[in-house]
């Protein structure tokens, strides 16, 4: 009789989580490139796909697979200045730890500021964004400022994520870049009685065509069409 | 890829310390690549001077202003296409998120003027549909501005077009045109009532006053002319062309002090009186029509430069 070896690696990120992940990198590449190249046909489609995004993503959050789950890495403040103390000592945690966690809520707090803005900007020429004649020219000139100051801080938190992870694979030896690519951990790095429910993603795919849904109307507002 | 399994191999210290250089490689590159952010950071920092144009010069007197009409709605203070500037000359200089717009003395490789001399239709055309374009003038006077170096100290470009002198209208100020023919409103409407259509306001907002009485006849003699005495000091202009006035008014007309213009052809006023309006000196302006006079009688009225219209028989 033969006993099977433990398996080395344990699923924690299930594939909707992943696709947002990567989804965003390379929307908000997109977005910069073109609304620095003035193609803002692509700008805005892309935005729209970024809010697109967001929308399902706040609902995966609530409905989706465990890690997903903003119960999961959304924790009080004291326990996340903790975290970054050095108190929780070795513990790991399936998906985002506790200053993940931050980093992800800020992230989709700020990118929903930078789409909301943007659907009220307008480029001074000949573009404007969906919402823009909702609101006088110079609410919407002034709109336009807070998307750009937006964008710095974007950019801000991208570079803090990036060392994060640089620091995690560089300083503490633990590459967190892998597993948001093929979704698994190596166990002794997931806590054993960690209980993960995967949802499944047909569930995810029916929440993403609503918002894509939500986005096509809002793009509709603004007399524009795919 | 696996998941973990790479051991540390640096100290926090040392990582913080690669960040921070890497990060400070990241801004001297963008620097680099985007030579208005780099001119912008180094002019911050105190170590790169910002350059100034001066009040006089030719771009603060013609060109600044072209920006500020068709450009700076979206290249100014409060917003900035493409990071670009133009409602200073340092702005200007520094160029947009692309890089320089203009190069001093090759207008033709210049990006501001190769935008603002494309068709309407082409898209990349400045400014854009809709706003108001600039003027043949207005291109030529940049071409030439940064063919000549674009410098902010030049005052004069050889050919640039003239400017467009400016026509101010004076504005309509009837409180003060009321206050300035109070003094002599009674008279002069005494007057209007006694001979109808020979005394009018020189215009709506003055209080100079005109008299025409050459559709009077000879029913407008000396007596008529003499009674407007109250109003001598408002007259600037007598037409008594036709009429019976004779040499006994010369040394009353001579006498009115803001006299300009005087008709006298057709009156009974003789060569003989001409000699007379030697003596006054508001006069600019006399018609004598058909009345025969000399060279001699007009020639000290030429001296003080009044023109003379008319004479039969100027000898």
């Amino acid at each position: 009789m033969s006993v099977e070896p433990p398996p080395t690696h344990v699923r924690v990120w299930d594939l909707p989580v992943r696709l947002f992940h990567w989804s965003i990198v390379l929307l908000i590449a997109v977005s910069w490139i073109s609304a620095d190249q003035g193609y803002m046909q692509i700008h805005l489609i892309s935005g729209l796909t970024i809010l697109a995004l967001l929308l399902f993503r706040i609902a995966w959050g609530v409905l989706g697979s465990t890690t997903a789950r903003f119960r999961d890495f959304l924790h009080p403040p004291g326990r996340i200045i903790g975290y970054l103390k050095g108190r929780d000592g070795n513990k790991w945690f399936a998906g985002h730890n506790p200053a993940g966690g931050l980093m992800v809520a800020a992230l989709i707090l700020i990118l929903l500021t930078q789409v909301g803005t943007g659907l009220f900007a307008n480029d001074g020429v000949r573009f404007r964004g969906p919402f823009a004649l909702l609101v006088s020219e110079d609410t919407s000139t002034w709109l336009t400022e807070i998307h750009g100051l937006v964008f710095d801080l974007i950019l801000l938190l991208i570079w803090c994520h990036i060392v994060a992870v640089g620091f995690y694979l560089l300083v503490k030896g633990h590459n967190l870049i892998a597993p948001m690519v093929t979704g698994k951990k190596r166990t002794e790095y997931v806590p054993p009685n960690s209980n993960l429910i995967f949802v499944r993603s047909y569930i995810a795919l029916l929440l993403f065509a609503v918002s894509a849904g939500i986005a096509v109307w809002v793009m509709a507002q603004g007399g524009y069409a795919l | 890829m696996s998941s973990s399994g790479i051991s540390g191999r640096l100290s926090a210290g040392a990582y913080f310390c690669s960040v921070a250089l890497l990060t400070l490689a990241g801004f001297a590159l963008a620097m680099f690549v985007r030579p208005a952010f780099g001119h912008s950071m180094l002019q911050w920092m105190g170590l790169e001077s910002v350059p100034q144009a001066e009040a006089r010069s030719f771009y603060a007197t013609r060109v600044s202003s072209l920006f500020e009409t068709h450009c700076t709605s979206c290249h100014g203070e409060k917003r900035q296409k493409a990071g670009l500037r133009l409602d200073s000359y340092a702005a200007l200089l520094r160029g947009s998120k692309h890089g320089a717009v203009i190069r001093p003395g090759d207008a033709r490789n210049s990006e501001l003027f190769i935008r603002i001399n494309l068709p309407a239709s082409d898209s990349r055309a400045m400014p854009p549909s809709g706003k108001t374009p600039l003027t043949p003038d207005d291109v030529t006077i940049i071409r030439l501005w940064i063919a000549q170096g674009a410098s902010g100290v030049r005052r004069t470009i050889p050919g640039a077009p003239q400017p467009v002198p400016e026509v101010k209208i004076p504005e309509d100020a009837p409180a003060l045109t009321e206050k300035l023919r109070a003094p002599l409103a009674a008279q002069v409407r005494r007057i209007q009532m006694e001979h109808p259509g020979i005394l009018s306001y020189q215009s709506r907002n003055s209080a100079w006053l005109e008299v025409n009485a050459s559709l009077q006849g000879a029913a407008f003699g000396d007596a008529q002319l003499q009674a407007l005495a109250p109003l001598r000091a408002r007259i600037v202009q007598v037409d008594i062309s036709g009429t019976s006035v004779t040499d006994a008014s010369a040394p009353f007309l001579a006498g009115m002090p803001a006299l300009e213009v005087l008709r006298l052809g057709g009156s009974r006023i003789t060569s003989a009186a001409l000699a007379a309006l030697e003596r006054s000196n508001s006069l600019r302006s006399l018609t004598i029509g058909d009345i025969e006079t000399s060279e001699d009688t007009l020639a000290p009225l030429r001296k003080k430069h009044i023109v003379i219209h008319g004479g039969a028989d100027v000898r």
